[in-house]
């Protein structure tokens, strides 16, 4: 039962690199938060910040509104679940689970107790007197697990937890993960940099890129109406088409010369980046009418990658260099070198300026009509 | 950061100990040798006088310091290669066979473990003038032995005793370094048609480089300062200093001469000698000693 | 894939033979001689095979003062024993506290002391011996254990290889022992010790060897018979003046002297074969 406040954090290294620029991140108790970002971004400093493992330069951490700053790893009362599991490869399960409780002083007979519910709770009971290398992926995940929970801390932490087990395994713990840290109601900050990961499993998310924090907010809110053109790209899969695109009065002029119907507001002539998701370019059916205020996008498609119930189409646009990517309907039928109009309509559409920052909705017609 | 960062007093009460030992009885006689180098000690020890280089003159214009420098470079060559070349031979039909490798490391290794004082002790008794089995048998070749007499045949006799030795270390590291050459690479030079002596020289003898300079540089530090037990049981440096190497001559001028200063001179050099051996060691195995 | 030829494969076994039987020849006529007589042995070739006075050699060496030592051999062998122990046992203690603080701490000076300690790699006792005995003598420690152990313990052999097995270990363990409230001290008991195990016994090996087989410190510092070992009293044996050799004697302490370290070497051949090729990295 905690919450946890971090204002204007900052993590200088020895050397002069700077990790983390000021970090604001409240979590609220018994939140699950992820923070995901491409490596390099400072994600895994920032949560070693909050273990205690890398000290702060600047600002404040706080847990249940009590400074933690300068307390040790063990005094925080955190919990940490590490990528490659970190367990002790002399200790049998067990006490790798009782390891911590032994050396907080907790009586013999709770230990056993505690360690034996948790065991229980996680389908380890008969797997108590292996040693880890005994043990499969899954399970030594699960053992690292376990000697989290077995603390009762205040907040988890866990660091890239499931990148070392196979795709269908993962899948699995993570649903785990999320049915364990909502059951027991503990709060939690998860971090990973992988975005499918990060959607499914957080109330809330923070997507962080070079030691900042672009955007922070429900998976749907960031995959809505993502704050800047990094997140419009990091989340999302396939990433969002960017079009670097010309504001021609009311209207906005496409790679290809067309023009969209689009008021922004700003001056002739400024240059914008237009982001469109995959999911969102649709094909016109043969002899519908195109609709109002949409543009064609005539492309030719060079690849075809069918998933079974959708078909990507990686397509080329003259006046472009990146291919454009559209998601199809699975029973859609398209050949490569073939030639597609996908329509391009005023809907769902962002905007982002030179900066990559989003356009603001009052300068921006498009949020209005949809 | 992976470390302890909050400590200040426990990483030096960790290194107490051993710096104190280090200090103790590495830096401060190592000093004192550098130092002593410098002066002359009269007879009693009484009083000395900065000498400046004068005890490294003298020692530098000693025709004994060069025939022990010969003798150290000749003695250490030969248990150096002696030492190596068997080992390399055994090594590679240990590892040849297969069947029995690990029992022929068990049957091999042990001399490692006996004191070079001992091996001394051993080889002395086979080359005994009167009992000594070999020498009978060279006498009845019409060879007479007797390496009392004979400064040669006493330098052999170490020799020999220090390969027997030395070649155990050098067995383990041939064959681990052996057994480490993929197999798959001597099967593909066996499909390119490579005989069994061909495969040797063109695939695991230059495989074998890196450990066979290594092992060079070991076997001959250990020529130069751990035989010291061999010689000084079997031939206390003679006959006429045929078998006095460099360090025997430290012992012998410092200890039974109590010439301070030369053998002072002589552990500078010799300290130098070594460091420069230590620093080719250390750029060779550069890549593999990370800091 | 088949690719050897038997015929080699007899060759190599019939060379491997050889080999071993002429390594272990030495000690066989050593042994034997060490089981006759002095007056058997005088005047004649070596015998090839065991005489009936071995016991009895054997037991008045260990039972009774031989002459030229002052002391009985089992004395010799019990000195030995300490000075080997206690310069495994305290090289590995000081090496384990020492590498463990320059890979787990960060300190200043680190650098410094990492290079203090690894420079004592390049030069052996024996090329600084005349000063090592004169600073051993100012501390009073000439004829004493502290002073047959102590100046052996000097060298980082035991720290680097340590250093190179702490390296290998995850960092993620030493954070994950910081979350579960180790301290520095507890890790290194309750994580760091029992991972070192193996390397810990490759290590004792290598230094009982060591120093049960040192010669030139012990010959030395020691000039009490009360505390020489039982390698250095092989040359006082040999040294007889115009006597005779007494060869039942030499070979008989011989067989004594390198019996504690080559069963060693071969009840623990894993640990030292492992702990040797490891120095090499």
């Amino acid at each position: 039962m905690a919450t946890l406040q971090l204002s204007a954090l900052e993590k200088r290294y020895p050397n002069g690199f700077t990790a983390l620029h000021g970090i604001d991140l409240a979590v609220e108790d018994g939140e699950l938060v992820v923070i995901v970002g491409p490596s390099g971004c400072g994600k895994s400093t920032l949560l070693r910040t909050l273990a205690g493992l890398e000290s702060i330069t600047a600002g404040e951490l706080a847990i249940n509104a009590r400074r933690v700053n300068d307390l040790e790893p063990a005094e925080r009362d955190i919990a940490m679940v590490f990528q490659n599991y970190a367990l002790y490869p002399h200790m049998s399960v067990y006490d790798n689970m009782a390891y911590g409780l032994k050396n907080r002083g907790v009586a013999k007979a709770d230990i056993r107790r505690r360690v034996n519910a948790t065991a229980e709770l996680l389908d380890l009971g008969a797997l108590l007197d292996r040693r880890p290398r005994q043990l499969s992926g899954g399970q030594r995940q699960r053992v690292a697990m376990g000697r989290a929970i077995v603390r009762e801390p205040q907040v988890f932490l866990f660091d890239e937890p499931l990148s070392n087990l196979d795709a269908k395994l993962r899948v699995q713990m993570r649903l785990e993960i999320r049915r364990l840290q909502k059951r027991l109601g503990v709060t939690a900050v998860y971090v990973t940099h992988d975005q499918t990961e990060a959607m499914t499993l957080a109330d809330r998310l923070v997507v962080m890129n070079a030691g900042r924090v672009e955007q922070c907010g429900t998976p749907m809110a960031l995959y809505d109406r993502p704050a800047t053109r990094f997140v419009a790209g990091f989340i999302g899969s396939p990433a969002m088409n960017f079009l670097p695109v010309t504001v021609r009065g009311e209207r906005l002029e496409l790679p290809d010369g067309g023009e969209l119907d689009l008021a922004t507001g700003l001056d002739d002539g400024a240059e914008l980046t237009l982001g469109v998701r995959p999911e969102h370019l649709t094909t016109l059916p043969d002899g519908a009418a195109m609709p109002a205020s949409a543009v064609a996008l005539d492309t030719r498609v060079e690849l075809i990658e069918p998933l079974g119930a959708d078909t990507l189409a990686y397509t080329r646009l003259a006046g472009l260099d990146e291919p454009v990517v559209a998601r199809l309907d699975g029973e859609h039928a398209v050949a490569e070198g073939q030639t597609l109009r996908l329509v391009l309509t005023g809907e769902r559409l962002h905007l982002f300026d030179a900066e990559g920052q989003r356009l603001a909705e009052r300068r921006c017609a498009v949020d209005v009509v949809s | 950061m992976t470390h302890f960062q909050r400590y200040r007093v426990t990483p030096w009460l960790l290194m107490a100990p051993q710096l104190i030992i280090v200090g103790v009885f590495f830096f401060w006689p190592s000093l004192q040798a550098v130092e002593q180098a410098f002066y002359v000690e009269d007879a009693f020890g009484l009083s000395r006088q900065f000498a400046g280089l004068a005890n490294f003159a003298a020692v530098l214009h000693e025709p004994d310091y060069y025939q022990a420098l010969g003798t150290t470079v000749v003695f250490s060559l030969s248990v150096a290669l002696g030492a190596m070349a068997i080992a390399l031979l055994l090594a590679v039909q240990a590892d040849r066979v297969i069947k029995g490798a690990n029992a022929y490391k068990t049957l091999l290794i042990w001399p490692y473990a006996v004191a070079p004082a001992v091996a001394g002790v051993l080889w002395m008794f086979l080359f005994d003038p009167t009992l000594g089995l070999v020498s009978a048998g060279l006498e009845s070749l019409g060879i007479d032995w007797n390496h009392n007499l004979d400064g040669d045949q006493a330098l052999l006799l170490v020799i020999l005793a220090s390969v027997w030795k030395q070649m155990s270390y050098n067995f383990v590291f041939f064959l681990a370094g052996l057994q480490t050459i993929p197999r798959s690479l001597l099967e593909a030079a066996a499909i390119d048609g490579a005989g069994p002596w061909r495969r040797f020289w063109t695939v695991t003898f230059p495989l074998l480089s890196p450990t066979s300079f290594f092992l060079l540089v070991m076997n001959g530090v250990y020529a130069c300062f751990e035989t010291f037990a061999t010689i000084d049981t079997v031939t206390g440096g003679g006959p006429a200093g045929a078998t006095t190497t460099l360090v025997y001559k430290v012992y012998e001028d410092g200890f039974i001469g109590q010439d301070l200063g030369s053998s002072a001179a002589q552990s500078v050099l010799l300290m130098i000698l070594v460091g420069l051996l230590t620093l080719i060691q250390f750029r060779f195995v550069e890549r593999r000693v990370q800091y | 894939m088949r690719y050897q030829r038997p015929g080699l494969d007899i060759a190599s076994h019939l060379l491997l033979a050889v080999g071993c039987g002429l390594f272990f020849l030495p000690v066989w006529l050593a042994f034997a001689a060490s089981t006759h007589s002095m007056s058997e042995l005088s005047g004649h070739v070596a015998p090839l095979w065991v005489g009936d006075t071995g016991l009895a050699n054997y037991a008045r060496l260990i039972e009774d003062p031989v002459n030229s030592l002052g002391t009985n051999v089992l004395k010799l062998l019990a000195n030995s024993l300490v000075m080997a122990l206690g310069i495994a046992v305290g090289k590995i203690a000081i090496s384990l506290l020492a590498a463990y603080a320059i890979v787990f701490f960060r300190f200043p000076l680190r650098r410094l002391c990492f290079w203090l300690i690894f420079i004592t790699l390049m030069l052996p006792v024996e090329v600084r011996i005349v000063p090592t005995y004169q600073v051993a003598a100012d501390l009073h420690l000439l004829d004493s254990y502290p002073g047959l152990i102590l100046p052996l313990i000097a060298s980082a052999t035991a720290t680097f290889l340590l250093r190179q097995f702490y390296l290998t270990i995850p960092p993620e363990l030493v954070e994950a022992a910081r979350i579960d409230g180790a301290g520095p001290w507890r890790f290194l008991r309750d994580i760091l010790l029992p991972l070192s195990k193996t390397n810990i016994a490759a290590l004792f090996v290598i230094m009982f060897l060591y120093g049960w087989n040192q010669y030139l410190w012990p010959l030395l510092v020691t000039t009490d018979a009360d505390y020489m070992t039982v390698v250095v009293s092989l040359k006082r044996l040999l040294t007889t003046g115009d006597s005779p050799v007494p060869w039942q004697d030499v070979t008989a302490t011989a067989m004594l002297a390198m019996g504690p370290p080559v069963l060693v070497i071969l009840l623990m051949q894993r640990y030292f074969v492992k702990g040797l090729v490891d120095s090499e990295k």
